[in-house]
């Protein structure tokens, strides 16, 4: 599944990812009515390390750029383009779910950048979760501070076990997944949007 | 369930042997020596007699059914011999090796004799196990040697391991301190019986505190949490399982994939279930001996009792510390109980928490401290050493500490530090019930334990 079909499985849970439109040509720019800065992605359920290939263009200010960008990802990768607005600020964080052999579809929650990347800091739990577990799952990383406003930088708490139950949820009503990457997430300080969504399904 | 498992009526030994060095001896030698109460039927086609027992020469000629058939011979034979076992058996304990972990043939031979004692609706326990130890029905069907291990008494410990020689270790490393166990059993290639059934009979087994179990693989990851989840609601179980730096066997493309791992996973599943982890041998036991003679600590402010300054303040570190410690808090005692532990109790004691009562202490300073300690509505729990070195420190420590075990409101832990003697003291508390540890790292990971415990009462009070 591609991200523009990833977000709106997650859509239809409720799950908040930023405003955005999918473009098949590059003419379709005409009919953006998005709020700048912007950023437009490859979407092709083939490519799922898009920044790695350059897939992804950044910050972008005005149609002109828009256009630019759309017709050189088209020629590219000869995929459609998805275009959505640019969130910032905020703490990145990860969830994701897995299909464990023994004990199936598990949920993970960890915060995003360098505490996946190099400390590992993530936690699991199977699905289906509770409220008691997404809590705690927030409360045992080690990075749980960040989740409880450091320096300035407050997060909707809530949100996140929110988030948290309705991905256990969809996971629950789709058994078929296989694995999800929503990463990263951009908690606010009041909600949240998943910026970036992966979804794998099985056959 | 497994009742005429662990306490069966009559046990046959298919395979039983003169030759002293062979398990087909030495089971029926266990069953002499402990005491087991029940009818014996070795087999062997010469005839005779073993030990006292008389020999028959077939399976077919043993009157009457069999709770507990203990086949101690080769892979091959075992698999020839089986049905004539299972037409007659309830339970079945393969010893022999040689089966599924050796490959394809193996497997077959698994799959075959599985079947063999499906249609005839016996059980198999195995098979490449050790098999069963029941102190108190005195049904043992583990070989070691006597000269260099020692096999453990009666307790409230029931151990279920897939590994047998790991089982067997960690109970002789335990005997010397009098622990006890209620049942041993291990799972082998658990071709028939697993793990979720055992720790479904344990649960409801009265003579079983707490269980504890070995385990590498689970036979049904979810079925396991159902089980757990109910039986930890009435009593403990600790786990240690192994295979913790194995990854997932999908190297996903996923990050969440290769985050996580197998272990990750079943880390969480622990906590959703009420499984209290252990990370090794030590642990495991040193987990279960808290939890069995223990209560749960349901606040985090604990109160250390000492004679010796400077254990009481290693303590603190590991009691405070998030690394290398547990993380939880030192109570600050109040008014009340100082005034009364300076003025009833032990004038030259520091009365800040730790309690340092000196090397002056003696065993009635202990009593008054405690029952101070115990009036604390600041004090979660008490951790207290019982140190034998100094001179007005006499045996009756023991019971005194036993006595606010036993009629005090708080959870106490016991540390000691020493040789000899202090083992001889280990081996008391070990016998009145009192969870005691013989070294600082260890008492204070006790409390941590207890502290879980309630946590995890607390977590699954509500769930369907």
């Amino acid at each position: 599944m591609n991200e523009y079909e990833a977000k709106n499985l997650l859509k239809e849970y409720g799950i908040s990812v930023p405003n955005g439109v999918l473009l098949e040509t590059v003419e379709d720019v005409e009919s953006v009515h998005l709020n700048y800065p912007l950023v437009a992605k490859v979407s092709s359920e083939k490519i799922l390390h898009k920044t790695d290939v350059g897939g992804v263009v950044l910050g972008i200010k005005d149609e002109k750029e828009l256009k630019n960008a759309v017709r050189e990802l088209m020629e590219k990768f000869h995929a459609s383009v998805l275009v959505e607005e640019m969130l910032k600020g905020g703490l990145e964080v990860i969830v994701g779910v897995t299909k464990d052999s023994t004990f199936g579809h598990a949920i993970m929650f960890g915060l995003g950048g360098i505490f996946t990347e190099v400390f590992r800091d993530v936690t699991f739990r199977v699905i289906p979760i509770s409220i008691k577990d997404a809590e705690l799952m927030l409360s045992e990383i080690k990075g749980r501070k960040l989740l409880e406003g450091y320096r300035g930088i407050k997060v909707d708490r809530e949100a996140l076990i929110d988030l948290l139950l309705k991905v256990s949820n969809m996971v629950q009503e789709n058994p078929e997944i296989e694995g999800i990457d929503l990463n990263p997430v951009l908690l606010m300080e009041k909600g949240l949007s998943v910026l970036d969504a992966k979804i794998i399904m099985g056959r | 369930m497994f009742e005429k498992l662990v306490n069966p009526d009559s046990v046959a030994v298919i395979g039983a042997s003169h030759n002293k060095n062979k398990i087909g001896y030495v089971v029926l030698e266990n069953l002499k020596n402990n005491g087991y109460g029940g009818k014996v039927y070795p087999i062997n086609p010469k005839g005779g007699d073993i030990l006292g027992f008389k020999v028959y020469k077939s399976i077919e000629e043993v009157p009457g059914e069999i709770d507990l058939s203990v086949i101690t011979l080769p892979a091959e034979l075992t698999v020839k011999i089986f049905e004539s076992v299972a037409k007659k058996s309830r339970f079945i304990i393969p010893i022999a090796g040689g089966f599924g972990e050796t490959g394809e043939k193996g497997k077959k031979m698994e799959e075959e004799i599985r079947s063999i004692a499906r249609k005839y609706g016996a059980r198999i326990i195995g098979p490449n196990t050790v098999g069963i130890y029941v102190p108190s029905t005195g049904v043992n069907t583990a070989l070691i040697v006597p000269e260099r291990s020692r096999f453990p008494g009666d307790g409230d410990i029931a151990f279920v391991t897939q590994s047998g020689a790991l089982g067997l270790l960690t109970m002789d490393s335990v005997a010397m301190y009098d622990v006890g166990f209620s049942a041993f059993i291990n799972l082998g290639n658990r071709v028939d019986v697993n793990e979720n059934e055992l720790l479904e009979f344990f649960g409801k087994d009265s003579k079983s505190k707490v269980i504890i179990l070995y385990i590498e693989s689970f036979r049904d990851g979810r079925k396991f949490m159902e089980v757990v989840r109910n039986v930890s609601k009435k009593k403990p179980i600790v786990v240690l399982k192994a295979g913790r730096t194995v990854r997932g066997g999908k190297a996903a493309s996923l990050h969440t994939g290769a985050l996580g791992g197998s272990d990750a996973v079943a880390d969480g599943a622990f906590k959703q279930c009420g499984v209290i982890r252990a990370y090794d041998e030590v642990e495991l036991v040193d987990f279960a001996r808290a939890l069995a003679y223990g209560k749960p600590i349901k606040g985090e402010k604990i109160a250390v009792v000492t004679s010796a300054g400077g254990v009481g303040v290693v303590t603190t570190d590991y009691i405070e510390s998030e690394i290398r410690g547990i993380g939880m808090k030192m109570a600050e005692l109040s008014e009340a109980t100082k005034k009364r532990i300076k003025e009833e109790v032990v004038p030259f004691a520091s009365v800040e928490n730790p309690v340092d009562m000196t090397a002056q202490a003696s065993d009635d300073d202990y009593d008054g401290v405690l029952e101070a300690l115990n009036r604390d509505e600041n004090v979660d729990a008490i951790l207290v050493y019982a140190l034998f070195q100094t001179p007005l420190i006499s045996e009756r420590l023991v019971d005194i500490i036993t006595k606010w075990h036993r009629e005090g409101e708080k959870p106490i832990v016991v540390g000691t530090i020493g040789s000899e003697f202090a083992l001889r003291m280990m081996r008391r508390f070990e016998r009145n019930r009192v969870p005691v540890f013989p070294s600082i790292e260890r008492s204070v990971k006790a409390l941590k334990v207890l502290h879980e415990r309630a946590k995890i009462l607390d977590y699954l009070e509500g769930e369907e």
